[in-house]
């Protein structure tokens, strides 16, 4: 037996979140029906609108913001001659909590990826070019992911910049602080040792 | 290494059967079809984590929702409980009945050595069956080496994408390629220097087997012969327009092989079915070793159908060589007949009959 059609195409909605399959998606569309109240499914569809229309992208670093431009590039007192590059808006808030560092940010929204279908047209790049050109960027740090697509993300942009004077940096990977050496994975601990630092 | 007992539930023509193995040699004895390659299969797929021929759901008795195998592995590490669950919707590996995710993690905890039939492929099939038995076998040696492999796989994905875009016309971004490139080359480099490693100090090994089991005076010979001699990132920088014309990446591990030669010829061309067969048994002999060496552990030896391969001579001198060994190995077979006394007596029996395993005792 099939769905109803508008359950079903709640259901549609639902699985074209990522990590989201049919199975959780039937979960979240009738938990929608049987558990939300009016009100809250009305606020629930309302946040998503609202979200959707005053989000958008910071034309200078592509972090999301609702103002004309975003918090950190808007902020007069930031540390303009460091930009740390980043995949995604989620890592800017992640590094913002941590609340150490206070330079700027350029966010790619994704890493390279000819299988996705993900090649330098698609990253937020043309926009770095020009910020990296200002007099007062001293500094590129790359901090986009572990990952195979997150290394050559991290190594095209610096061949695209091997011809300027910019210090061009990678963060390092690592054991987690507070961790016990015994609970860091093998291939992490081995770039741990060869990104060791003279101590 | 050694395994104490075996436990299988709805595990291919098994419905429930639990099996005490003895330290030394384990004969299963039995007519065609009753289950000896199932219970060898199934200390294989506990080992591996998947079978050597076939899919997982193969292994799930007809009718059964899932299957399940369980062994008590006795290493230098301890006691060890392995436990392989095979269900309609994925499998499970545990160990000491921790769920263990990473394959690299779960694989290497028992190691084994197979002898099968079918890996006559190695001498006489393609070359993809000579990567395949490599990586399986470096994969359970050197857990690093499963994720150099992966990594060069997925890095070749990538780049092989990026060149079937490049159409006539339609030129492709030249500084991805490069990065691509140098991110296989990375990877591949490693893959190409263990199995290197690997293959020189292999060769050696089965020289000395080969010839312990031919009696004659026989040379075998194991070369890797790897897709490009030079490094590979300057090997793959020559060839960007051939790759770009091809759209593929043309160069590479994933082209490798391994040759065999025996006295001086390619064994694949000139030797008989069973100097093929001597050779895969010479490698498999080898290889118990290079592990018990490079692991500090002797690994489990799993010999299906070898002896009515042999001819009676060199069934006894293999036998009575794994015996002095102390090796533990599971040698299945239809019948004892050719085999010395002292051998058999040494030895736990068993009977396989209908799916079901008896140990037969001496004198019975
Ligand atoms: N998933 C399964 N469920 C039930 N029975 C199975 C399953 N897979 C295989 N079998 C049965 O197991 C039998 C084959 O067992 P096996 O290959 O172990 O025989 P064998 O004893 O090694 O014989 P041979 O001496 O011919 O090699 C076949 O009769 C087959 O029907
Ligand atoms: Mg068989």
């Amino acid at each position: 037996m099939r769905y109803p059609q508008s359950l079903e195409a709640l259901i549609t909605e639902f699985m074209k979140y990522p990590g989201v399959g049919r199975k959780t998606a039937e979960r979240f569309a009738l938990y929608t029906i049987h558990r939300l109240d009016g009100e809250s499914a009305q606020a629930f569809a309302d946040a998503i609108r609202h979200a959707k229309s005053s989000i958008h992208m910071c034309p200078t670093c592509g972090h999301l913001t609702d103002q004309e431009r975003c918090e950190v590039c808007a902020d007069p007192l930031r540390d303009g001659s460091r930009i740390l590059v980043v995949e995604s808006a989620k890592d800017v808030f992640s590094i913002e909590k941590a609340g150490d560092y206070h330079g700027l940010y350029h966010v790619l929204n994704g890493a390279l990826s000819p299988i996705n279908g993900i090649g330098p047209e698609e990253l937020n790049l043309k926009s770095l070019w020009p910020r990296v050109q200002e007099e007062r960027v001293k500094e590129i740090i790359i901090a986009t992911g572990a990952t195979q697509e997150g290394e050559a993300t991290a190594m095209y942009i610096r061949r695209i910049l091997k011809d300027t004077d910019l210090l061009v940096t990678r963060i390092a990977y690592g054991v987690p602080v507070g961790a016990n050496l015994e609970f860091a994975d093998d291939a992490t601990l081995a770039k741990a040792i060869q990104n060791r630092r003279s101590f | 290494m050694r395994i104490e007992t075996v436990t299988l539930a709805d595990f291919r023509n098994y419905r429930k059967q639990t099996v005490e193995l003895a330290s030394g040699l384990n004969f299963f004895i039995g007519a065609n079809g009753e289950g000896k390659t199932n219970f060898l299969e199934s200390i294989y797929a506990l080992a591996l984590s998947k079978s050597y021929k076939a899919e997982d759901r193969e292994m799930v008795r007809f009718e059964s929702p899932f299957a399940r195998a369980r062994a008590s592995v006795m290493s230098s590490a301890g006691r060890t409980d392995l436990q392989l669950i095979l269900a309609e919707d994925g499998k499970k590996a545990l160990a000491n009945g921790q769920e263990v995710k990473r394959l690299s993690d779960y694989v290497g905890i028992l190691n084994v050595v197979l002898f099968a039939p079918e890996d006559m492929n190695l001498v006489k099939g393609s070359p993809v069956d000579r990567r395949y038995f490599l990586d399986v076998v470096l994969g359970q040696i050197d857990k690093r080496y499963l994720d150099d492999l992966s990594a060069y796989k997925h890095a070749l994905k990538q780049r092989n994408e990026l060149l079937k875009q490049a159409q006539p016309g339609k030129d492709i971004d030249r500084d991805l390629l490069d990065v691509l490139t140098e991110q296989l080359a990375a990877a591949g480099e490693a893959v190409i220097a263990k199995r290197s490693a690997f293959i020189a100090a292999l060769d050696r090994k089965a020289a000395k087997a080969y010839q312990f089991l031919s009696v004659k005076q026989e040379d075998l010979g194991l070369t890797y012969q790897p897709s490009v001699a030079e490094n590979l990132l300057p090997a793959l920088k020559a060839r960007y327009r051939s790759d770009l014309l091809s759209g593929t990446t043309n160069h590479g591990p994933h082209r490798d092989d391994l040759g065999f030669m025996l006295n001086g010829m390619p064994a694949a061309s000139f030797a008989s079915q069973g100097e093929q067969r001597m050779i895969v048994l010479a490698v498999d002999l080898a290889l118990v070793e290079y592990i018990e060496e490079t692991k500090r552990e002797r690994p489990l030896f799993l010999l299906d159908d070898v002896l009515s391969e042999l001819d009676r001579e060199k069934q006894n001198r293999l036998l009575r060589r794994l015996m002095e060994t102390g090796i533990q190995a599971i040698v299945t077979a239809t019948e004892l007949t050719d085999i010395a006394a002292d051998i058999i007596g040494s030895a736990r029996i068993f009977k396989v009959a209908q799916g079901t395993i008896k140990e037969e005792h001496h004198g019975q």
